[in-house]
Parts: structure tokens; sequence; C-alpha cells
């Protein structure tokens, strides 16, 4: 009796964390007349692929609300792509100085914790500042910069206790044949870190990819804004064309999804800071 | 060799520095400079110093204080009943499901970006035909406005951040309890501990760091809060759910251009949060997690 209500009681929990995906997941299928309903249509018959691909209509307001999502797609990809890439990169050089060669001791470590755990919006601010003073808004370059500054840390911090658990011995080894600190990097402990490094831009990727308030701040027009920025677009006007506006939303989380769930052994490991090995 | 590993060393953590360098510290100091200036983009000229004047006029601004208030209400609802919900459903769920199973399904919320939970939310929560209402109205409750009514908003705001956060809790304290070495359990259990004993006194203090640590985590973020606030309610109806970064966000760059109350502002957010990350970072054991 007892088990049977403990499955019980957890199936409400999953139920209340699971349904507004399921939501979503059926809005994007949904045709126009299901999407605005009572009662709500809670398991839909006919499903149509129409949302994705722009054609659905008969809403209020008609399909000139709905904007094209290719170049905020495109937008996404590539600053996700190039932040995680890049911050890998960055992120792998400094925490193989601070591994091994101890680089600026327990300060720097500290230090560049902490700026990961800064709010963003008390550096949008000032980055719009210097960025407009500069004349870079509105490109994908300075968004690609304000996103290293969020991964590039945890990046960092992550490979740190990764790179802790490669033993000394073996660089040492190299470094009596011969080798030099650069080539040891190089060859030895980046092909054992793989993984980690896997993570790492991932990680990256996920956090530049669903990143809303800097881009929001930063960019102004389709030549820059992501994918986040695009879903904000559609909720404002009269009435929101709930179906195309699931469908985008469904785009922009199925990656994410996706890598978190092959990711999820060290995902936990990076949201802690470390604090749990999983 | 000494000499070319410190060169090699400092190349490598080179191109990190700059870059944080560059886009913190500089813009930090700027926004000190700002915080004791009059400058308004929207109204234009030079920056005029007023010393203290930015940070003065916070306590006479009703509309600063009532994001306080309201980030202060995530702070005191929100907050604690993710803790406890998460620690209830990770014992809860301690050898009902399969490990990889429930593992992957926690993670879900969490990882939906903001910016998609808040649509998926908004749908949720619509007043004609909502599935929230149509859920309450089998049950005989008339249609409740949750995105028109001050405090069904600030509701939906809690509500929504406990839907994606609960999940967090729950998923490093589930690790924490698969990882518990089996022997303590068993050695309390032969001394004739029920499980409530048990959890208690073995299994709570052992996992007393890792709650620590979630706790300090999921503050600095409630600090944070922004995406679903915009997305789900515009900081409405009224300001009943601004947020703290809200609030900034909009004095400082969208409805108004006063960089330097804005700035002000940042810098209070800033303090309260760092001096939480100091915390925070006592409790990682910083130093034994790098062995440094």
């Amino acid at each position: 009796m007892i088990k049977f209500l403990k499955y019980l009681l957890a199936s409400l929990i999953l139920f209340f964390f699971l349904f507004p995906i399921y939501w979503l997941l059926i809005t994007a299928f949904k045709h126009s007349e299901e999407w605005f309903s009572w009662p709500p249509i809670l398991i839909p018959t006919a499903l149509t692929l129409n949302n994705f691909l722009g054609l659905e209509g008969g809403f209020y307001g008609g399909m000139a609300s709905v904007v094209n999502i290719t170049p905020y797609l495109r937008n996404s990809v590539v600053v996700a792509t190039v932040t995680a890439l890049a911050s890998t990169v960055i992120g792998a050089a400094a925490a193989y100085a601070i591994s091994r060669f101890k680089v600026g001791g327990i300060q720097l470590a500290n230090w560049i914790i902490s700026v990961r755990m800064l709010p963003p919006v008390a550096s949008a601010l000032p980055l719009y500042l210097i960025f407009s003073r500069l004349h870079l808004l509105n490109t994908q370059f300075v968004l690609i910069l304000a996103h290293l500054v969020l991964t590039a840390p945890l990046s960092t911090w992550i490979l740190i206790t990764f790179f802790n658990d490669i033993p000394k011995e073996l660089d040492e080894a190299a470094f009596v044949d011969g080798a030099s600190p650069l080539s040891a990097f190089f060859h030895i402990i980046l092909p054992l870190s793989a993984p980690g490094l896997a993570a790492v831009s991932t990680l990256a990727f996920i956090q530049s990819w669903g990143e809303f308030l800097l881009a929001l701040v930063l960019t102004s027009n389709a030549d820059a804004q992501t994918l986040p920025i695009y879903l904000g677009r559609y909720i404002t006007g009269f009435r929101i064309a709930w179906g195309p506006l699931a469908a985008a939303g469904l785009i922009n989380m199925v990656p994410v999804i996706l890598f978190s769930l092959l990711m999820q052994r060290y995902l936990i490991r990076g949201l802690t800071f470390g604090a749990v090995k999983g | 060799m000494y000499l070319q590993s410190r060169i090699s060393a400092i190349i490598l953590i080179l191109p990190l520095v700059l870059v944080l360098v560059s886009l913190t510290i500089y813009p930090f100091l700027n926004m000190v400079y700002m915080s004791f200036h009059n400058y308004d983009l929207a109204k234009g000229g030079d920056p005029k110093f007023i010393g203290l004047g930015n940070y003065l006029a916070i306590f006479k601004d009703r509309l600063a204080v009532s994001s306080v208030e309201f980030t202060a209400i995530l702070v005191v609802v929100a907050l604690p009943l993710e803790m406890l919900l998460g620690m209830g459903i990770a014992w809860l769920f301690r050898n009902l499901f399969g490990e990889r199973v429930i593992r992957s399904l926690a993670l879900l919320p969490m990882m939906v970006p903001a910016v998609v939970a808040g649509i998926a939310w908004k749908m949720l929560f619509n007043y004609n035909f909502g599935p929230l209402n149509y859920l309450l109205s089998l049950f005989g409750v008339p249609n409740i406005s949750w995105l028109g009514d001050q405090n069904f908003a600030r509701l939906g705001i809690i509500i929504i951040d406990l839907w994606q956060w609960t999940p967090f809790v729950f998923l490093v304290l589930y690790s924490g309890l698969q990882s518990m070495p089996s022997e303590l359990v068993e050695a309390a259990r032969v001394d004739g501990a029920g499980s409530w004993a048990v959890m208690r006194y073995v299994e709570l203090p052992i996992l007393a760091p890792l709650i620590w640590i979630v706790l300090i985590i999921r503050l600095i973020d409630v600090l944070k809060l922004f995406d679903i606030i915009y997305m789900v309610t515009w900081g409405g109806p009224g300001s009943a759910t601004h947020s703290f970064s809200y609030y900034i966000y909009k004095v400082g760059l969208s409805y108004g251009w006063d960089v330097g109350y804005a700035s002000a502002l940042s810098i209070v957010l800033l303090v309260v949060v760092v001096f939480l990350v100091n915390i925070l970072m006592r409790a990682l054991r910083l130093r034994a997690l790098l062995e440094l």
C-alpha cells in the first residue's frame, strides 16, 4: 500500500515537471483552431507540420506577424558554436597553466570562478556603452565576446578538475624525454582529457544557445539576433501565434535537451562547480 | 627549464585573463565611475558628478523598493520550497525508479532555455484557454487571471521557478544519496535505527555540505532572475513582478537610459552577490577541489 502511494505521488510530481514540456510539444504540431479552444485539447488527433513551415494561418493578425526564423537560427548556430570552441580553447590553455604550474594560485582561480557568478544585468549596461563607443553593437562578434565571459570561466574551472585527474608522472616523463610544456600539453594532456573537452564545449554551447539578456541588449536586428530574441518578439503583439511560437521554441530547445542528455554525467559536475563528481 | 615552463604557463593563461579583464574589470570600473554621476542617455549631456546621489535616490524610489520586496519574496518563499521539495523528492524517488531514467527526466525542466520555458508557461497560464485554468475548473474553481492579478502573477513566477529549479536541487541531492557509503546506513540499521533516524542522523549530516552549496547557488541565481519575468509578465501587472535585475534593465536599458542610476543599482546587486559568492567559495572548499 505504501509502495502504491509512493508511486502515485511520484507520478503526480513527474506530471507537474513534464506537462509544460508536453504542452509545448503538442502545441507545436496543432492546427490553428486548436491553439485556442475550450476545453483545451490535451491529446491532439490532427497533427500538422505547418507551424514549422510558417504555413499555418487563420489567427488574427495573419501571417504578416510571423517573421522568418532562418537568420536567427543561423546567428544562434554561429554564435553558440564559436563561443563553445573559443571557450574550450581558452579554458583548456588556462586550466593547464593553473593545474600544472599553479599560475596565480588560489586568488586567480577564485577570481575566475567569481566572474561566472556575477549577475549578467550588471555587465550588460557597461558592455553596451563600451561596444556602442566602438561601433560594434549588433554583430555576432560582440555577442561571442560577451558570451565568452559567461562560459570561459566555467570551462576553465571544470577542466582544472579534469586535468588534475591525469597523473603528473605522465607529463614529467615527457619532460625527461625533452618535450616542452607546450608539446606535453598538446600530445599528452589534451588527448587524455577528450571527454572533459567534449563536456565543457557542450556546456558552453548550451549556455550561449539559451542566453537571453546579453543578446537582447547587444543586438538589434536579424544581423545578429539569436533564437531566444526571436522568440521574445512573438510574445508581443495583439494575439499570439501559439503554434509557430511553440514550434520555434521546440527548435530552440531540442539541441539543448539532446546535448544535455548525452552529457548528463558531467552536467551536474559543471552546474555545481565541480562539487558533485557525477 | 623552470623559466621555460613559467613563460609557457603565462602565455597559456593570457587569453583568458585578457578576455576577462577587458570585459569585466574595465566595465566594472566604468560602472563604479558612472554610479557617482548623473548620466542619462535619453537626456544627453556629459556625466555630472553627484557623489552618493544615485545611491541615496534608491531609498526614495518606490519602484526600486518594490523590486527589492519581490526579490525578497522569491528568496523567502521560492527558495526554501525548492530546497524542501527537492530533498523530499530525492528521498521519495530513491529506489523507486532506475537511476538513469530518473536523471534524464529530471534534467528536462532545468535544461529548457528560460525563454522557451516562459512560452510554455505563458500558454499554461492563459486566462481563457489555458490548461491550468481548465484543470482547476474540473474542481469547480472559477478561471483565475494568472498574469493579470498582482498576487497570482507573483505566485505564477514562483511556480515557474519551482518547476525549473526544484529538479536541480533534486538531482544534486539524489547524486549525493546514490554515492552515500552503504556501510554507514547499514551500521545504523544494525544499531536499531529506523528509516527516519537514519535520515536524520546519518544521511542529512553527510549531505549537509551539498545542501549548503545548492542553497547558495540557487540564492545567487534567484537574485539574477530576469528571463522568465521578461517573457511571462513583463514585470507586471503594474510593477508587481519586477525583480531587482528586471528593474535595473528597465531603468538602464529599455524604458529609461539612466546610466548613472542603473549603475548604482547594479553596484548594490553586485555587492550582495559578491558577498554570497565568497560564502560559496568557502563552502566549495576551493583549495581542496583544485588541489592548489
